[in-house]
């Protein structure tokens, strides 16, 4: 039942990540609809903010290197070096 | 329950990985769920920490980090989002909104990873990325806990900590201790402290001195403040092992912490200290001095300076609470900024608690004492008492000013603060300050306006009672004719009206609550006072002027128009004033009239003679006899008759007076000099009146004469006769045109502008006396009493040469009145004219009485008996010839006095004729000078046909000896010609 009522949530807050987007929009965060809410739903369910935060800029990083490893071997060897 | 939320976040951490996470596609779906694992792991790793207690976890702080955080960056945005953020605490969804902010604050400004990435290799811009960014502190806590899957976290993290030393002097730099990391962190500490005992006696010197740890710590130089990057490039070339060394070094930021006394003993005895009480660390050296401890570094030092700041202020203003007012307004001025230290000392306490707080949860083991963590250091501290210590530092400037100021000044002293300060935060918190202090000042005001009592035992108000002066300072005033007790009760202290109150707003306020008190204390009228205070009297409160204006305005008007009312209806100043025109000023004329026809025989005797009852009795018969008598009881019972002073020789003419009392409250307005002004112009007017009484009655005889008695075949009588009747008609028409002209052309104008001044809708009492005040002086100015002719020798002096000059000044004294002068020496030509006149009159019936009797004793001679006819015959020869010089009858002996006295009479009314004509030319060509237009046509009318040649005194030198000589009596001319 959670996703169930999770979208419940979501749909009633609808309105909220609205407002929530449109602040990450003046913040800078890039953060997507998509990962807004599931942060939101996150925190909703007790996560602390600053390991959240922590969590997400870590995944980024992540997201990086592998990008970087998709975007060539050679650039990654240098840098694994 | 708590499994299930378990299962939620899993699967929320699962769909971030994939949402966050690309696809490589080169990557086989091992390898993608090997990473997925990898990334899972880490995120429940960072997950389950123990959570750091947050600094303040509401959803206000947040804001407030996100609100300052874009007011640095992009004030536009700020003002957006506040609106975001007030529709977002309006819904009910979320429960953890500060979280969620707080999280969006965490992410802000990261590095966007859908834009293309850069052509340079990442990792060296990243670190200048995150490293600039000031508010990506935090997340630097959590980044020692995964150094393997992560290393480029540690090299980041050197970078920031190199520049939170050097460039912004972070203090709290807190590192959440990662379990396997421990025991070296210890060790760090440990040796951390060693190269610390040597600095403690040089804290003069804290810049060198982390320099030795870090040639301890056998790796690299002090990075540059602001070339970081570059440097960590470089490491970062050089390999993993030189990263990981420099990651071991220890963060500068860690040194200040460890001096002693601890940051955290000082934050303990920080409330002390604001609350200006000495403690063991920094103990009150003297009234104004606070002593820290020798041994801190400079950075901590002046921390501590500016945290003594509002310390010191607090300690002086606490003496300066506590010391005794002058006044009301210092007692409400000290009150004031009590209330406002109370808030101070809330701050403080508030202080107090956080610092209880962190101090209470600070783990010991951290690094520093774990004091960053806890969220309070002394350099928060500084900036939660910034603004308290604007506040303070402004009280105590106007503490200090306040000391030899007092009342209104007082005032003014701080409203200049708030009107005229361009800092906001001043111009409000003095604006604030006013609307306390002030209190006592409206309440004073209340008083005056509404009671017209002054309570204001220490003169603080800008009305004050007069002090009564010495004696000469009064006399002036009242001969000045300003001593009432409307005047000179009460004054204006322009140095202490404040300034927020206007000088005509002062002056308006003075006058209501005067005549309030006037109302109260003179005219016995204090039931409407009180009626009046009790209907409408206000609560005045500082802030709202315009009100306040409207209210003032209200009372002034309400308190003038009573004013005026009782004036006229309970007082009857306008029929005292037409009284005193109708009787002192002669208006009304048959009274004069009957007056003077009846008194006339009684003061030809001498003053010693005359007597009140008589005088009154006449008074009373006048006022029976003339239309007086319809005037009020009220007006008739204050007519007086009286005597003047008399003087040796005076005769009853001289000394009468008319006088007309006036009582209490009225005498604002007909002041004691107003009265001698009065009382002049009757004594001036009484005389005219008298001459031309006297004239008339004279012309009178000598035209019923004329038909009897005076009738003679003499040439040379008859001649006299009509020369006298020409000169007598003269006499009598400028005695009409002065009478004509001082009562109509002076008086009746004067008149009716009095009338038209004091009829005015909004006339006050003030207006009122002033407008009287003119009155009088324009009558007295213009009725020839007052009216100088120094101007005129001024230039006669001039022209004359050096010798008139001192003249001129000499006979100074004497020109003040000088018309007056000169109006009386005509009169008493007149009178002696007229007296000659009857002289001539008595001469004449005497001759004519004579002659009858001759003429019986001629008839009688053949009828006649014989004494008579012997008597007849014995002179009957040369009757016409030499007439009573050897009479042998009675009748010889005054018929020759008379015979002898009849060319002394024809030559003294001659003398008394040119006389009276040059002096009357000479007083015309005064007036055909004068500046003023009546006076001008006063003398035009005078000569309407040109009989005179008005005389210039410059010319009255060479023209005519005969002026000259015939002016003798006039000592001024004479006296400047010689």
């Amino acid at each position: 039942m959670p996703s169930d009522e999770r979208s419940e949530k979501q749909a009633a807050a609808q309105q909220a990540v609205d407002i929530l987007h449109e602040i990450s929009t003046i913040l800078n965060c890039h953060l997507d609809r998509r990962t807004l809410s599931i942060c939101i739903s996150m925190i909703e369910n007790g996560v602390n903010p600053e390991a959240l935060a922590t969590a997400v800029k870590e995944l980024r990083n992540e997201a990086q290197e592998v990008q970087f490893e998709a975007a060539g071997a050679g650039a990654s060897t240098t840098r694994r070096r | 329950m708590s499994q299930d939320r378990g299962h939620r976040i899993s699967n929320a951490i699962d769909s971030l990985i994939t949402h966050l996470i690309p696809i490589n596609p080169h990557d086989d779906e091992q390898t993608v769920q090997e990473r997925h694992d990898v990334c899972f792991e880490l995120v429940r790793s960072i997950f389950e920490q123990p959570n750091s207690p947050l600094v303040t976890d509401d959803v206000n702080h947040a804001s407030d980090l996100i609100k300052r955080k874009l007011i640095q960056s992009n004030p536009s945005q700020a003002l957006r989002f506040s609106n975001l953020y007030t529709r977002l605490l309006s819904l009910p969804v979320l429960n953890q909104k500060w979280a969620i902010l707080y999280l969006l604050y965490q992410l802000s400004d990261s590095l966007d990873l859908n834009e293309p990435l850069p052509l340079s290799p990442p990792i060296l811009q990243q670190p200048i990325l995150r490293g600039a960014s000031r508010y990506a502190e935090k997340e630097r806590s959590s980044k020692n806990s995964t150094p393997a899957t992560i290393p480029e976290e540690d090299e980041e993290d050197a970078v920031s900590d190199a520049f939170a030393s050097t460039g912004l002097k972070k203090l709290p730099l807190e590192k959440p201790v990662a379990p396997e990391k421990l025991p070296e962190r210890q060790s760090e500490r440990l040796f951390e402290r060693q190269p610390e005992r040597p600095r403690r006696s040089q804290d003069e010197e804290p810049l060198p001195a982390p320099r030795p740890k870090r040639v301890r710590d056998e790796e690299p130089p002090p990075a540059p403040v602001f070339e970081p990057a570059p440097s960590q490039a470089a490491e970062t070339a050089q390999g993993k092992d030189s990263r990981d060394a420099s990651t071991k070094s220890p963060p500068l930021t860690n040194h200040p912490a460890e001096v002693e006394p601890t940051e955290m003993a000082l934050l303990r005895d920080l409330p002390f200290t604001l609350q200006g009480l000495s403690s063991t660390t920094m103990p009150f050296a003297a009234e104004t001095k606070l002593k820290l401890p020798p041994t801190l570094p400079p950075p901590i030092i002046s921390l501590l300076h500016t945290l003594a700041e509002p310390s010191l202020l607090y300690r002086g203003l606490g003496t300066f609470v506590s010391s005794p007012a002058k006044g009301l307004l210092g007692q409400s001025l000290r009150a004031a900024i009590n209330n406002e230290l109370r808030s101070y000392l809330t701050l403080v306490a508030t202080l107090e608690g956080q610092i209880r707080r962190a101090l209470s949860s600070l783990d010991e083991s951290a690094p520093r004492g774990g004091i960053g963590k806890a969220g309070v250091t002394l350099k928060r501290c500084v900036v939660w008492t910034r603004e308290a210590t604007m506040g303070l530092r402004l009280m105590s400037l106007i503490a200090e000013e306040s000391n030899n100021k007092r009342g209104g000044q007082l005032i003014s002293l701080i409203h200049g603060f708030s009107s005229s300060h361009g800092d906001p935060v001043v111009a409000a918190f003095a604006e604030r300050l006013l609307a306390d202090v002030t209190r006592p000042f409206y309440d004073i005001l209340r008083r005056w306006i509404y009671d017209g009592e002054l309570s204001d035992p220490h003169l603080e108000f800008f009305v004050k009672e007069q002090s009564p002066k010495n004696d000469e300072d009064q006399k002036e005033t009242k001969a000045k004719g300003q001593a009432s007790v409307w005047n000179s009760k009460y004054e204006v202290v322009d140095a202490m009206v404040p300034s927020i109150i206007t000088a005509d707003f002062a002056q308006k306020v003075f006058l209501i609550g005067k005549s309030l008190n006037f109302i109260r204390h003179s005219c016995g009228d204090s039931q409407w006072v009180e009626a009046y205070s009790k209907t409408s009297s206000k609560e005045l409160k500082y802030g709202d002027t315009a009100t306040l204006e409207t209210w003032i305005d209200e009372a002034y008007k309400t308190t003038m128009q009573r004013l005026m009312g009782l004036m006229n209806t309970r007082f009857h100043l306008f029929d005292h004033l037409q009284a005193l025109k109708s009787y002192i000023l002669l208006g009304q004329g048959d009274f004069i009239a009957l007056l003077m026809e009846s008194l006339a025989a009684n003061l030809d005797r001498p003053a010693g003679a005359q007597y009140r009852h008589t005088l009154t009795a006449q008074l009373e018969h006048a006022i029976r006899g003339s239309n007086a008598q319809y005037d009020s009881d009220e007006v008739l019972r204050r007519l007086d008759a009286r005597m003047l002073q008399l003087s040796h020789g005076d005769i009853g003419w001289d000394c009468f007076t008319l006088e007309y009392k006036i009582d209490a409250p009225v005498d604002v307005v007909v002041t004691e000099w107003g009265n001698r002004q009065y009382l002049k112009v009757f004594n001036f007017l009484w005389r005219i009146k008298r001459v031309e009484f006297a004239l008339a009655s004279t012309w009178r005889k000598c035209m019923t004469g004329s038909r009897g008695v005076l009738q003679t075949t003499e040439g040379h009588v008859l001649q006299t006769w009509k020369s006298t009747r020409g000169v007598l008609a003269e006499m009598i028409h400028f005695v009409g045109q002065l009478q004509y002209y001082i009562l109509f052309e002076v008086i009746e104008s004067s008149w009716t502008e009095l009338q038209k001044n004091i009829r005015k809708e909004d006339c006050t009492l003030d207006d009122l006396i002033q407008a009287h005040t003119r009155y009088l002086t324009s009558i007295t100015h213009k009725g020839l009493l007052g009216a100088r002719r120094r101007q005129y020798y001024a230039g006669d002096g001039q022209q004359g040469g050096r010798g008139d000059n001192a003249a001129g000044v000499g006979d100074g004294g004497e020109d003040r009145n000088s018309y007056m002068v000169q109006l009386s020496e005509l009169l008493r030509t007149m009178l002696a004219y007229r007296d000659s006149v009857d002289g001539l009159y008595s001469w004449s019936v005497s001759d004519f009485t004579r002659r009858q009797e001759v003429d019986v004793l001629r008839g009688g001679r053949g009828a006649g008996g014989r004494k008579a006819a012997h008597q007849s015959s014995a002179s009957g020869d040369y009757e016409m010839g030499g007439v009573g010089d050897n009479d042998p009858l009675g009748l010889g002996l005054p018929g020759g006095v008379v015979k002898s006295e009849f060319p002394a009479l024809q030559e003294r009314l001659k003398q008394l004729g040119v006389s009276f004509r040059a002096r009357l030319q000479i007083l015309l060509g005064d007036l055909a000078y004068q500046p003023d237009v009546d006076m001008r046509f006063l003398g035009v009318s005078m000569n309407f046909n040109d009989v005179y040649q008005p005389v210039r005194r410059k010319t009255a030198k060479s023209s005519s000896g005969a002026a000259a000589a015939a002016a003798a009596g006039e000592k001024a001319a004479n006296t400047s010609r010689a």
